[in-house]
């Protein structure tokens, strides 16, 4: 066996600052951000790089925090939140094996690993180790990786992050033995103590490194200190069996975020969604499956009489895929489109629609295939931008009624079925050689025109020449609509061609008899 | 001045091999050389008493138009690639559609490259049929119409948005992104001041021709189209196109074209004058024009 643990030793500063409207990389990294520190049992238990910088250490109280920075912003710890942010990394990481232990009250914020069988997929520890740390990422948390071949072993030694050590990828103990020597030279205030006093007890003792507890007789050490540190230390060690549950992906993702405060604007929420996001791509890949349809769900602040409805945006992809910037880009083009009728409190998304077909390969010279890809990329994006409705494709459908034979209808993604019989003309309008006697351009609805004393139809104040003509289109009496027209075509003063015409019957007088059908382009 | 010893030209090179004539629809065309002449330049670099050549992007020079009038006045022998072709119309109408459906179908029928047509934001609804039998392959054509305008207020009252500010950012996404084929964009009179050489600088990732349309207002603002034509109408059937600015020497005269014909050469029934407005019978059934008729 062989076991990687990844342990986040900020997790509960991370997972708050996910719910901040910035970015998380403003309010950790960034000494000139807004100091955060989260406080637990009246004491301050984390801190950012701003807080610490203006003295904010852990340990101290509210008020001291107040006192040395006054715009500092405290939070509670909220162990759900951890909690969702820690599942999301497991889910990151069962992309590399399926053996993700269930998370362990008494190794708080370590996921771990059994990585026997991937180490020769991914070319050895290293690699994966590499590997891993490119894939949670985006998740946006400091990590700090160990490797052991128990797993007790391996989360104590994550916690440590010793100096000297590579940093690449952490203390890595190939061996049993190698892993007590390791261990041999960790402080005593690693083990999780039942009682916050054992740590400086031991250390009272004299006993300062894990070394000298094994050094101890093992009966002295349980009556002092409990049986659980003995079984601890022997789990570490290989001497007794450590069994684990393992974590099982859920079929239907479905994650909420609480936001720290009320978003009343949409880029308040795009960060929000952006964490949400990074957390279904890593459950994603876990399952190894393509995203087709995800819902975001803003819950909104109670209105003073009823309650808002929740706001719903669903996007969907013509092409199912997990690259998170193609995902994040859509959803941030729909977000600037949307309008939301009452402040967020929470956010959830949800997925239920997904395609479990294997990529398609990258191919060295693109096919009609991979064009047709890019294609329909180009076509998500323009659609999550204008809305899907904006972006058509013409349809000739077998009507003589000229509004009627030609059809704008909103491009589905492929496979789709459009909704009307879209039937081929037929052979003798396809004829090149014939003239076309029908416009390319046609007004959406007829224009009335005005007509001079001896009967001309009249555009823009102008007579029309009439050159040809009429054409009698009689049809639709099946219908609402029935059409009877003569067509006229006719040249207009600069000598561009207009097809106009007139209903059969004559209107009554005071209607419009000439009518404007469209234009030869 | 006697023009430089190609000798002694700097910029002389062995002459491209030349593949042949001007060509039909659909063909590659070739030089603007005629036989005879000096070897060539580089092909970014023209005489300005000649045609420019356009830069070859990946073998192709220009795609021909379909109209042997006119191009032998375009620079390549057609439509250039990769960069922008203003069109100035005083009104939709004048037959544009049918001057460009032969170049737009040999975009779709190109063996290798991309296909797909994209028009943005037409002024009028196209008639599907029509274009069919124009030769343009309706399942590969996508038209992107800009986003209507919101009902109530708007999200960001300072900001004025442009009502062209969609159409030239779809454009502009579709000429960088590589994978149409041809787009024609239907754009406004007034543009902000760099737009069009946004535009100019997207198209050049782009393979295939790009069509701008606008009012023939603009005909006297700067643009940063290569090639800018205003075309009107020369009687029925019939286009008139003024070539105000091109890679070569200025253009003397309108170029006139026939075009794909719309009225029947045998008129469906006689030319009849308009008939007159009709007239209620009187009562017992007599029509007071009928010795009229």
């Amino acid at each position: 066996m062989f076991w990687i643990a990844i342990h986040l030793p900020l997790l509960p500063l991370e997972a708050f600052c996910a719910t901040l409207p910035q970015a998380a990389g403003d309010a950790m990294a960034g000494t000139d951000a807004r100091p955060v520190a989260l406080v637990a049992e009246h004491a301050v238990v984390q801190v950012n790089a701003a807080a610490a910088a203006r003295g904010i250490r852990a340990g101290c109280k509210r008020a001291t925090a107040q006192a040395l920075a006054g715009d500092v912003l405290l939070a509670e710890s909220d162990p759900a939140r951890e909690a969702a942010a820690l599942r999301a990394v497991a889910h990151a990481a069962l992309a590399f094996t399926p053996s993700v232990a269930e998370p362990d009250p008494a190794e708080p914020a370590t996921v771990l690993l059994e990585v026997r069988a991937s180490l020769r997929l991914f070319g050895g520890p290293v690699a994966l180790a590499r590997r891993l740390q490119q894939a949670l990422a985006p998740l946006g948390h400091r990590l700090q990786l160990a490797a052991a071949p128990t797993a007790a072993g391996a989360a104590l030694l994550a916690r440590w992050a010793p100096r000297g050590v590579d940093a690449l990828h952490g203390p890595h103990a190939r061996d049993r033995a190698a892993l007590a020597m390791l261990l041999d030279r960790a402080p005593v205030t690693l083990l999780p103590a039942p009682r916050a006093a054992i740590a400086t007890e031991m250390v009272a003792m004299g006993l300062h490194r894990i070394a000298d507890l094994r050094a101890q007789p093992r009966s002295g050490l349980a009556r002092r200190f409990g049986e659980g540190l003995l079984d601890l230390l022997d789990r570490a060690l290989g001497d007794a069996p450590d069994t684990r549950r393992w974590t099982v992906l859920p079929p239907l993702f479905e994650a909420r975020l609480e936001l720290a405060a009320r978003a009343e604007h949409t880029e308040q929420v795009l960060h929000g969604a952006g964490v949400l996001l990074a957390r279904l791509v890593a459950w994603a890949q876990g399952r190894q499956v393509r995203v087709g349809r995800f819902v975001l769900r803003c819950l909104h602040e109670r209105a003073r009489q009823a309650l808002v409805p929740p706001t719903e945006l669903a996007v969907e992809l013509a092409e199912p895929s997990v690259d998170p910037a193609h995902l994040q880009a859509l959803l941030k083009e729909r977000l600037g489109r949307l309008e939301l009728p009452a402040p967020t409190l929470d956010l959830l998304l949800l997925c239920r629609h997904v395609v479990a077909a294997p990529a398609p390969n990258g191919e060295l010279f693109p096919t009609r295939a991979s064009r047709a890809e890019g294609l329909l990329r180009l076509v998500e994006r323009l659609r999550a931008r204008l809305g899907d409705a904006q972006v058509q494709r013409l349809v000739a459908l077998s009507d003589h009624r000229p509004e009627r034979g030609s059809r704008a209808l909103p491009l589905q993604g492929e496979g789709a079925q459009p909704a009307l019989p879209a039937l081929p003309p037929g052979p003798a309008l396809l004829d090149p050689t014939q003239p076309l006697h029908r416009p390319a351009w046609l007004l959406p609805e007829p224009q009335p025109l005005g007509e001079a004393a001896d009967g001309t139809p009249l555009l823009q104040g102008r007579p029309l020449r009439v050159l040809a003509g009429p054409e009698r289109i009689e049809t639709g009496w099946w219908d609402e609509h029935p059409v009877q027209r003569d067509y006229f075509i006719a040249e207009a003063h600069d000598g561009a061609l207009v097809w106009v015409f007139r209903p059969r019957l004559p209107p009554p007088p005071g209607e419009p008899v000439w009518f404007l059908q469209g234009l030869f382009g | 001045m006697n023009p430089p010893d190609p000798q002694t030209d700097l910029f002389a090179e062995p002459p491209p091999p030349r593949p042949g004539g001007v060509g039909g629809v659909g063909g590659v065309v070739g030089t603007g050389l005629g036989v005879g002449e000096r070897p060539a330049l580089h092909p970014a670099v023209w005489r300005a008493h000649e045609l420019a050549r356009p830069v070859a992007t990946d073998g192709r020079f220009a795609i021909a138009s379909g109209h042997r009038e006119l191009d032998t006045q375009l620079p390549g022998g057609g439509w250039p690639l990769g960069t922008l072709t203003e069109l100035l119309l005083p009104h939709e109408g004048l037959g544009e559609l049918r001057l460009l459906a032969p170049a737009l179908a040999a975009v779709q029928r190109r063996a290798t490259a991309s296909r797909g047509l994209m028009w943005f934001d037409p002024p009028a609804e196209p008639c599907a049929w029509v274009l069919a039998t124009l030769g343009i392959d309706l399942r590969q054509l996508v038209v992107v119409r800009a986003r209507p305008a919101l009902p109530g207020r708007p999200t960001r009252p300072a900001r004025a948005l442009l009502p062209a500010a969609d159409v030239l950012w779809a454009l502009e996404q579709a000429l960088k992104s590589g994978e149409v084929g041809a787009a024609v964009a239907w754009l406004p009179a007034r543009l902000p001041a760099d737009a069009l050489r946004r535009l100019q600088l997207a198209a050049q990732a782009h393979e295939g021709p790009v069509f701008l349309l606008r009012p023939a207002s603009e005909a006297r603002q700067p643009s940063a189209a290569p090639l800018r034509i205003a075309l009107g109408s020369a009687g029925p059937d019939r286009l008139r196109l003024h070539l105000l600015k091109r890679r070569g020497p200025p253009c003397a005269e309108p170029v006139e074209l026939w075009l794909p014909p719309v009225l029947p050469e045998l008129p469906i029934t006689e030319l009849v004058p308009p008939p007159g407005p009709l007239r209620p019978l009187l009562p017992g059934g007599r029509d007071p024009g009928l010795q009229a008729a």
